[in-house]
C-alpha cells in the first residue's frame, strides 16, 4: 500500500469498514511510514477529542429556564392568539380609569356640604331692605 | 402527539408544550452548538438562545421540512453569528480561559474527569488544538463536518438542511476533512505524543 491509497482508506479503517485484506495493508503500512503513522495519531486524536465532547450533557436547569423567559413573549407575526391582550385589555382598562375618575368626581361632590347662596348681583346687594317703602302703599297709589 | 401537533398546540396559546419540544431536541442542539463553540458554558447559552428564537419565529415554520432541520438551521446559523460577532470577546475569554481566572478546570475540560493537572493541560491543548482548526475551515465545510461528526447525521439529512445535493456534502465533508488533518499535522508533534505509535 502507497501513501495515497492509505490515506484515502485511513476514515474506514477508523470506522471498522474497511475489508480485512486492505485492513492488514494499511495496518503494515502505517507502522513502517512514519508521515502515516503521524496522520493516523492525528485523526484518532481528534477523534477521540470529538467523542469527548460529544458525552457532554446539556444544563439541566436550560429547559426551565427557557420556559421562564418564553413566558412573556409573543410569537412574532402570530397574532390572534392575543387579541384579548393587545387590543381588549388596553381598552377595558381605559373604560375602567374613565369611570373610576368620574365615579370619584360624583361621590366627591356629594360630600360637599349644600351652599344654597346664591350669587347677588353688587347694585342689589347695596339696597337697605328697611328704607324701602312697602309695596301696598305704592298699590294703593 | 406528533411535533406538527405540538406547534399547534403552541400556536393556539398552550406555552407550556414547548417543553415537549425542548426535551426532545434539546440534545441535538446542544450537540450542534458545541461543535462550532466548543465550551460547554457557550454551548448551554447557546442552546438557550436558539430555543428562544424557535419559539418566537415558531409561526413561521410551515412544516414543508422536518421540525429537527428547521431547528439544525437555526441552531448552525445562530452559532456561525455568535463566532462571527463575538471574535474579540472569544480571544479574551481564549485567554482566560488558558490562565484560568474564570472557570473551574472541571468545567473547561472536554474530557472525563482528568486525574491530575498535567492531564488536565494536556486535554484542554486538545480541545483547543480541535477547535482552532475546526474554525479555520470555510463556513460550509465547518457545517458540514459539523453535523457529519458531531450529529452523527447522514448525507442526505445533511443536504436538506443545508440545502445542496447529497454528492456536494459528501464533496464538502472529503474537503473538510482534508484540510483538518492538514492544519491539525502543522500543529500536532505536541499533540500526537499522547496517541500510542501503531
Amino acid at each position: 500500500m502507497n501513501c495515497k491509497l492509505c490515506q484515502e482508506n485511513l476514515d474506514a479503517y477508523l470506522e471498522g469498514i474497511l475489508p480485512s485484506d486492505m485492513k492488514t495493508q494499511l495496518e503494515s503500512h502505517i507502522k513502517e511510514c512514519e508521515a502515516c503513522n503521524q496522520m493516523y495519531r492525528i485523526q484518532v486524536l481528534a477523534d477521540r477529542v470529538i467523542g469527548s465532547e460529544k458525552e457532554l450533557e446539556p444544563d439541566p436547569f436550560l429547559i426551565t429556564r427557557v420556559m421562564a423567559k418564553i413566558g412573556n413573549r409573543e410569537i412574532s407575526g402570530y397574532r390572534s392568539v392575543d387579541i384579548f391582550t393587545r387590543i381588549l385589555r388596553p381598552a377595558l382598562m381605559t373604560l375602567s380609569l374613565a369611570a373610576a375618575v368620574f365615579l370619584g368626581i360624583m361621590i366627591g361632590n356629594l360630600s360637599l356640604p349644600y351652599n344654597n347662596t346664591r350669587i347677588i348681583p353688587a347694585e342689589l346687594a347695596m339696597i337697605d331692605d328697611a328704607s324701602l317703602e312697602s309695596v301696598d302703599n305704592l298699590s294703593n297709589e | 402527539m406528533t411535533d406538527t401537533e405540538i406547534i399547534r398546540a403552541i400556536l393556539q396559546g398552550e406555552k407550556e408544550k414547548y417543553r415537549l419540544l425542548m426535551e426532545k431536541y434539546q440534545p441535538l442542539v446542544f450537540r450542534t452548538c458545541l461543535g462550532f463553540v466548543h465550551y460547554k458554558d457557550d454551548a448551554d447559552d447557546l442552546t438557550q438562545e436558539v430555543f428562544i428564537q424557535a419559539y418566537q419565529s415558531l409561526s413561521a415554520f410551515k412544516g414543508e421540512s422536518a421540525f429537527s432541520t428547521w431547528l439544525y438551521r437555526i441552531a448552525i446559523n445562530a452559532s456561525l453569528n455568535r463566532i462571527r460577532h463575538s471574535k474579540k470577546k472569544s480571544i479574551l475569554q481564549y485567554f482566560k480561559n488558558i490562565s484560568g481566572v474564570e472557570k473551574d478546570p472541571e468545567e473547561i475540560f472536554l474530557y472525563e474527569a482528568p486525574e491530575n493537572p498535567e492531564e488536565i493541560l494536556i486535554r484542554k491543548e486538545h480541545s483547543d488544538w480541535l477547535g482552532k482548526a475546526l474554525d479555520s475551515l470555510p463556513e460550509s465545510q465547518r457545517k458540514a463536518i459539523v453535523l457529519s461528526k458531531y450529529d452523527d447525521l447522514p448525507q442526505k439529512e445533511i443536504a436538506e438542511i443545508m440545502n445542496i445535493s447529497e454528492g456536494a456534502v459528501e464533496a464538502l465533508i472529503q474537503r473538510a476533512k482534508k484540510n483538518l488533518r492538514e492544519k491539525l499535522s502543522s500543529d500536532s508533534k505536541k499533540m500526537i505524543n499522547s496517541v500510542g505509535k501503531k
